[in-house]
């Protein structure tokens, strides 16, 4: 404190920490993975029992993600004890409300999902045998079931995104194009943690065709994070004053801009990338590089929230 | 009969002199730690040599448009019927998305309650008993004007017709009710 009108302290623009861009990670993950193994689900072939290893394993992840992101989320809040306010007390107009709305409806389609894919294991010889009814509701009406959780799920991923864009305090948040880019690079963490968790886990029950699929679909996602990314920044230019200043100094500032162009971008979207196109059909298609080209990925979508958390906050303009 | 409260800092009038700081912190019990208001002092070197100093008022600049309001999940941030923007501690849960939602950094979150805190133009105090806000009161150059925007009488009204002002960010769109006279010398920073 050395000025007459006393500390500066509050006056941090960092106002979320690290937890929240964990939540936001796990929140794009839990989407991206029910969507993914929806998205298998769906394919010829893979809608009937026994499950593929990718939908079980994204009927895993989905809710466990979120779950652990949502506690996370709520122990982050200065009045923790008073979360349930946050259930009950509605405001339209806020994106936090819309996805408090969203996530009420998502949980449950997400666990119900659990439950369809996992009944033999969870109802029929499992613990939960009192279950089984809303097991067999889950099978029963799967299709519409799947339908609603694909909706809900994209819902999710977005809505991560909105959250930040709402805010035009900070210019490289209040972007239209974030929710997209929050969307894409949760769909491409929730493939890579399926194909993880998959091939790990679930390695007799994972057919190499649904691993090749996955693992293409992910490099066109990956292909359209880059272009977002490469859209948020021009648009920040092409805005000119505080805002072009503020997106100048978020790509050649610090740590950050470091986090930005060798975590983000080189080590999460263009080695991925790389490493598709020169590697031999022979290696590239061995699980072993399936995943750690996955767990590069998802470190990538990692520092990518972290970065866009901390950055956005930062550089203010 | 509602109201619609608002301020004027006159920037060529304030000499940065805190008494509004102090009186803020005294009449509202403001922890050690944190401020509602500060007036941050910057000295100026202008175009001819000469210098001179501008004073900026950091502090909740009550919007009409409030960010703070819109964004909060429960409510809890609100604007009263007199134009004031308020924390109900009671639905707060503490997601600090109003705090990083304003534009003016005009929230901080409170070190005993943890619910965000802010300017309330001694709304809960001096302003239910009448009198103007604390920081108004003991300006010693009557840099600072309060009173009603709904009352063609009212001081606020006359300096407002009088004098030359502006408010910051107008371009967010925000309409803030904090309303400043610029210094008589150099550019604008708004």
């Amino acid at each position: 404190m050395n000025q007459i009108w006393g500390s500066m302290e509050q006056y941090n623009t960092v106002v979320w920490h690290w937890p929240i861009a964990v939540y936001l990670f796990l929140a794009g993950l839990s989407a991206g993975a029910i969507i993914s193994a929806i998205v298998v689900k769906w394919m010829k072939g893979n809608d009937v029992s026994p499950w593929d290893g990718i939908i079980k394993a994204g009927a895993i992840l989905a809710p466990v993600t979120i779950g652990a992101g949502l506690c996370l989320l709520i122990f982050d809040l200065t009045r923790p004890l008073m979360f349930w306010k946050l259930l009950i007390h509605y405001n339209f107009g806020s994106v936090m409300t819309i996805g408090v709305l969203a996530l009420f409806a998502y949980m449950p389609v997400s666990i119900l999902f659990l439950l369809g894919v996992f009944k033999k294991e969870l109802a029929v010889d499992g613990p939960f045998k009192f279950l089984a009814p809303i097991a067999d509701l889950a099978l029963n009406y799967g299709k519409a079931l799947e339908a609603i959780t694909l909706v809900l799920a994209v819902g999710v991923g977005a809505y991560t995104g909105f959250l930040l864009s709402a805010m035009n305090s900070y210019p490289l948040l209040n972007t239209p194009v974030l929710p997209a880019l929050f969307l894409a690079s949760g769909v491409s963490a929730g493939i890579s943690a399926n194909l993880v968790v998959g091939l790990l886990f679930f390695t007799h029950s994972t057919k190499d065709a649904n691993v090749s699929y996955l693992h293409g679909l992910d490099v066109k996602v990956i292909f359209a994070e880059l272009f977002f990314i490469f859209i948020l920044f021009v648009g920040m230019m092409y805005q000119g004053g505080a805002t072009a200043h503020a997106g100048a100094a978020a790509l050649g500032t610090g740590g950050l801009s470091t986090l930005l162009w060798v975590g983000v971008i080189g080590l999460g979207l263009l080695l991925p990338i790389g490493l598709n196109f020169a590697l031999p059909h022979g290696v590239k298609h061995s699980h072993a590089f399936v995943i750690f080209n996955a767990l590069i990925v998802l470190a990538g979508v990692l520092a990518l929230r972290y970065y866009m958390l901390y950055a956005g906050q930062t550089f203010v303009g | 009969m509602a109201k619609k409260y608002a301020m004027v800092h006159d920037n060529n009038l304030c000499i940065g002199c805190q008494a509004c700081n102090v009186a803020c912190r005294s009449e509202n019990k403001i922890p050690d730690s944190v401020y509602r208001l500060q007036v941050w002092v910057k000295q100026e070197e202008y175009p001819n040599g000469s210098l001179g100093y501008e004073y900026h008022r950091q502090s909740c600049v009550h919007c009409e448009n409030t960010p703070c309001v819109s964004v909060c999940p429960t409510k809890a941030s609100h604007v009263n019927e007199d134009g004031i923007v308020l924390v109900d501690n009671d639905l707060c849960v503490g997601c600090l998305y109003c705090v990083a939602a304003c534009p003016y950094q005009a929230r901080y979150v409170h070190p005993v309650t943890k619910a965000p805190d802010k300017c309330t133009f001694c709304h809960e105090s001096r302003l239910s008993r009448g009198e103007e806000p604390a920081c108004v009161t003991v300006c010693p150059t009557e840099a600072l004007v309060f009173g009603d925007l709904l009352d063609p009488k009212s001081k606020i009204n006359k300096v407002l017709s009088e004098r030359v002002t502006y408010r910051q960010k107008e371009r967010l769109g925000t309409k803030p009710k904090m309303y400043i006279v610029p210094n008589h010398k150099g550019g604008i920073n708004s």
